[in-house]
């Protein structure tokens, strides 16, 4: 499926990653809207190494709170890191639906405003904007504001425009899930034929399922550690034994879809 | 556990990212990166002036509208606390010196909450350098400042103004005033990333700092000596008794210096700017995880 080559797309060295946080501090008394908040630092990541080859599709699997979205973060360079270090041989782009809009314009003008934001020229923009409107496929609401959107229209044209936009390194996290199934479905294909152009891809997903079906390779984070690499299947279903019990894992399953809800 | 290693025959990679200390980045680079994004800046200014207002019924004739009736009330209060409302002249006065002030005003209001409102998730999904996000909104405001210029020019005439060749000094003094008020609000918005109250503040300290400066009252009322000559180390001092005479020309018994006030306006700008721009990319950084 994809064309990997032994090039690096991605390596991270040792890479942690800390914030500041607000949180609640409850009071005894337990009175509900009557709670402090106190700054408290998150570690996010731990000391991760990740290697990433050109043209491969890796999957990033774990709980809530893994710091699988954090690592994204730091390799888009929304977040910087606090030790360690993340080398790139191309420009990555998170693919962020939505990202740059405006929901008073209408689809139409957000098609242009949401490429521009995700680095497109305007030129790109333009040439693609048929594609892009055909791809969401949300008929004559195309020239409506998107407040009148449904969330499933948003999220279809959204998703069109994300995918649209060429990168070298594209990072997805939890991105897949818009619209209904047939939307889902082409949503994957959009993404399977963005591996086929060599692209690489590192996809983040509760659904370790979906992971399994995009990616050949995959890690597994756990409290910003990197606990296991290797093949999809065999880490995924490491993850989930790991996992299963929790309240989380089940959690986690539940969004995958491998529990009923 | 998995470890990655660098191997001797890699090629250089493109981007590296590595813990750094807050500080300010390379600013060739990060200009070169801003200019990527110029176009995005142009259309994100643009979409804002349709999204205001689409839902109402006078529409973008509120661009026009809103400085015309601030001024109106402006005119009226200024009517009843003084010894009366005066004549057209006094109107046309308040609401020249009020259109420059708004455009101030609404220039660092917009640009503290294009950062604090996260920017349609730019802040929190991408690296777009972040000052991009308060030069659209200078944009912005500046746009909407001219568009409203407009509507004065009846009033200009209507109370006996003229063209003169003070009138040149207009543009020049509208860019330096753009310049302060994106420099200012760079560094309110990095202020407000810390203290959240700054956002709540500012309304009330903008207020303030207009009842200081000569906005709705003549800056010939400052006299030379004594603490009421402190007013004039006001940065809004120079600008607004300088538009005020670019407008409706020389107050009389005014010995007011019109290219001294651009110059000392137009070094202020310039440097609020300067220390705006570098205290903005020198925390940048910080902008994803506090907001």
């Amino acid at each position: 499926m994809t064309l990997q080559s032994e090039t690096k797309a991605i390596a991270v060295t040792d890479l942690s990653l800390s914030y500041s946080a607000m949180v609640d501090v409850p009071h005894t008394n337990n009175r509900p809207f009557s709670r402090g908040t106190t700054r408290r630092v998150v570690h996010a990541l731990d000391g991760v190494n990740m290697t990433v080859n050109a043209g491969q599709v890796v999957g990033l699997i774990g709980g809530n709170g893994a710091g699988k979205s954090t690592l994204l973060k730091a390799v888009v360079g929304v977040l910087k890191p606090s030790d360690g270090q993340i080398n790139l041989w191309g420009r990555p782009h998170l693919l962020a639906p939505g990202m740059g809009f405006n929901r008073k314009l209408s689809g139409r003008e957000n098609v242009i405003l949401g490429g521009l934001a995700a680095g497109m020229t305007l030129d790109e923009v333009r040439n693609k904007q048929d594609e892009i409107i055909e791809f969401a496929d949300i008929g004559g609401f195309i020239d409506m504001p998107t407040t009148t959107y449904s969330s499933g229209m948003f999220g279809r044209l959204a998703f069109a425009v994300a995918t649209h936009v060429d990168t070298d390194i594209l990072l997805i996290d939890e991105a897949l899930s818009a619209g209904d199934t047939s939307f889902r479905e082409r949503a994957v294909s959009k993404v399977r034929e963005m591996c086929e152009k060599a692209r690489t891809i590192v996809v983040v997903s509760h659904s370790t399922s979906l992971v399994s079906e995009m990616a050949t390779h995959a890690f597994w984070l756990h409290r910003g550690r990197i606990m296991m690499e290797g093949e999809v299947g065999e880490v995924a279903e490491t993850c989930l034994k790991h996992l299963a019990g929790g309240e989380t894992a089940q959690m986690d399953r539940v969004i995958a879809g491998e529990m009923p809800h | 556990m998995p470890t990655s290693s660098e191997s001797p025959h890699d090629p250089s990679p493109t981007l590296t990212r590595r813990a750094t200390r807050s500080g300010i980045p390379p600013l060739r680079d990060y200009f070169r990166e801003a200019w990527r994004f110029k176009t995005f800046a142009l259309y994100w200014s643009a979409a804002d002036i349709k999204a205001r207002n689409f839902d109402t019924w006078f529409g973008r004739f509120w661009h026009y509208l809103n400085p015309l009736l601030f001024g109106l009330i402006y005119f009226v209060f200024v009517g009843i606390v003084s010894d009366g409302f005066g004549d057209t002249e006094r109107l046309a006065f308040i609401i020249s010196n009020l259109y420059v002030w708004l455009f101030m005003s609404t220039t660092i209001t917009s640009g503290v909450s294009s950062i604090q409102g996260g920017a349609g998730g730019i802040m929190a999904q991408s690296a777009i350098p972040r000052a991009i996000l308060p030069i659209a909104s200078t944009l912005t405001s500046f746009n909407l400042f001219l568009r409203s210029l407009v509507a004065y020019i009846p009033i200009h005439f209507g109370a006996g103004r003229t063209l003169h060749i003070e009138n040149l000094w207009l543009p020049v003094l509208a860019v330096f005033m753009a310049c302060l008020a994106l420099g200012l609000a760079m560094l309110t918005a990095v202020l407000n990333v810390y203290i959240r109250d700054v956002s709540r503040l500012l309304p009330h300290m903008l207020r303030l700092w207009m009842y200081l400066s000569p906005v709705i009252w003549e800056y010939t009322r400052i006299s030379g000596d004594g603490a009421e000559s402190l007013a004039r180390l006001n940065p809004m001092y120079p600008v607004m008794a300088s538009w005020t005479i670019a407008f409706g020309g020389r107050i009389e018994g005014s010995e007011f210096s019109m290219v001294m006030g651009v110059l000392v306006f137009g070094a202020i700008a310039m440097a609020t700017l300067a220390i705006g721009f570098l205290v903005f990319v020198a925390r940048e950084d910080d902008f994803a995880v506090r907001n």
